[in-house]
């Protein structure tokens, strides 16, 4: 009996309330994409998807958590090293409109 | 995995962050195709690929999931970006392309369509799916793979012996691809 | 980056060396503006502390694949990817004379060759291809050896060459497809055959 099997009200475990939890940041990366969608310039845009990625290694880290599986922490990790990559690769294109590249 | 094995009350659970992962992939593919300006359709398809990153962790398919972090958050968009640095980008004023209703109709009766089979497809992680429960394809390698190769991970198992000969085929095939860019671009070297 | 580099010997006003040298194809931004920004403050000093970590994590994804999500391909591709970050930091011509083509065709031919042929071995003793019982080492290191020398060294090159392609562009000169900027710009290009010209400035300035 692992910590995230452990009941904690009405029947309800651990895992499910992290799950609950996975399922609320997603919720909050529907909010993020309205300005990574409409944003006025590049930057809110690099921006958006920048904190995107960030929101999604939580929910990732999450659901590793919730459903028991440690090594699903790897794609967690797999993206918190190439978001970076991302929006290096947008923010230099927004200057001189890729002529930095 | 423990896909067969999960308790009562997560499955009752399963709906909140399946639709919430859903809505924000379909809104996420939408405003990809939608989108006027190619940069803003590049940076939504890398939020795009966030979403399925999540949704197949969620589904228990990490091999899949950490393939889709790797090849479109570290690859696609820096070649995509970087195509768009060496093309011309126009300035639109609107955001968002115009809708084309005939092609809308003709897409949603074809998705119907589909719609109407899907009575017949089994559940999500249903044990009696015929893809799980087959003993000659799916049971047969999850029970003898670690035996015959000493791998514990299945898929790579798979991959690497069961399916050794369509793996080399599709190494060619991105072997290949490299070879195909050199002769579209007019080049001899790559570096 | 105003007067950080001393030595530059005064070839152009304060650009790094390897801007100096024309870039393959020139943006309009380009001609108006001279040699742009390259090096931002922010973005290298982060790259050279992430790029180890990625690099090493691509290494154990590749290597650990029999135990973990991942393999070759996943591998592969994050150690691409580790390239293109070092190449967004220092500059594309820079990167482009540290990592030789003769790298990154060697990773591409060699992964090729490599999967065929260990492939092979087994069919060389009367077995079937792939029949890693048949080879001197055991079952799960013929695997391992398989999406390690063969599919990982695959994706990883043919992924760092299509960025370097990419960041080159169409080679107009001898496509004939009709860019009539290609006559104007000749004296500006690089030639496609040589790489090698201009190779040794650039390795004297770009690392610092």
């Amino acid at each position: 009996m692992t910590l995230v099997d452990a009941t904690v009200a009405a029947g309800y475990t651990v895992g499910d309330f992290l799950l609950l939890a996975a399922a609320g940041f997603t919720v909050l990366a529907i909010g993020m994409l309205y300005r990574a969608v409409k944003g006025p310039t590049m930057q809110d845009r690099v921006l958006a998807v920048n904190v995107l990625g960030t929101n999604t290694v939580v929910i990732l880290a999450l659901l590793a958590a919730a459903l028991s599986e440690p090594t699903f922490l790897d794609i967690a990790l797999v993206y918190a090293l190439l978001n970076f990559l991302m929006a290096i690769a947008i923010s230099k294109f927004t200057v001189e409109r890729g002529g930095v590249l | 995995m423990t896909g067969s094995t999960l308790a009562a009350p997560i499955v009752a659970q399963i709906t909140a962050i399946e639709a919430s992962l859903l809505a924000f992939v379909v809104l996420t593919a939408l405003a990809t195709a939608l989108a006027r300006d190619v940069l803003a359709a590049v940076i939504v398809f890398g939020a795009y690929s966030l979403g399925m990153a999540a949704l197949y962790t969620f589904y228990r398919a990490p091999d899949v999931a950490l393939t889709e972090a790797a090849i479109s958050a570290g690859v696609t968009t820096v070649l995509l970006v970087l195509t768009l640095a060496k093309t011309t980008r126009i300035d639109h004023d609107v955001a968002f392309e115009s809708v084309n209703l005939p092609a809308v109709g003709a897409v949603g009766l074809l998705f119907g369509g589909l719609l109407l089979t899907m009575g017949d497809v089994p559940a999500v992680g249903s044990p009696d799916a015929p893809v799980w429960s087959n003993p000659d394809v799916s049971q047969w390698y999850l029970s003898e793979s670690y035996a015959q190769t000493g791998v514990e991970n299945t898929v790579m198992a798979v991959l690497a012996a069961f399916r050794g000969f369509d793996t080399f085929g599709e190494a060619v095939v991105v072997f290949a691809g490299g070879i195909a860019a050199l002769i579209v671009l007019h080049r001899e070297v790559f570096a | 980056m105003s007067d950080a580099r001393p030595e530059d010997d005064g070839d152009a006003e304060g650009a790094p060396p390897h801007r100096t040298r024309s870039r393959s194809v020139q943006l309009d931004s380009e001609r108006r503006q001279g040699t742009p920004y390259t090096e931002s403050q922010v973005i290298m000093p982060t790259v050279k502390i992430v790029a180890p970590f990625a690099f090493t994590y691509g290494l154990f994804i590749t290597f650990h694949g029999s135990g973990s999500p991942g393999g070759g391909f996943q591998g592969g591709a994050i150690m691409a990817a580790v390239v293109f970050m070092i190449a967004f930091a220092f500059g594309i011509e820079a990167t482009r004379d540290w990592l030789a083509n003769t790298v990154v065709v060697a990773l591409a031919v060699g992964g090729a060759l490599a999967f065929a042929g260990i492939g092979l071995v087994p069919v060389a003793r009367g077995g079937a291809f792939l029949q890693y019982d048949l080879l001197p080492i055991p079952v799960k290191y013929g695997l391992e050896s398989v999406e390690i020398f063969g599919i990982a060294a695959i994706v990883s090159g043919v992924l760092m060459g299509l960025f370097f392609l990419l960041a080159n562009g169409f080679n107009s000169d001898e496509g004939g497809f009709g860019d009539d900027d290609a006559e104007s710009d000749d004296e500006e290009r690089d030639e496609p055959d040589t790489p090698d010209a201009g190779r040794t400035t650039v390795a004297d300035g770009g690392e610092r």
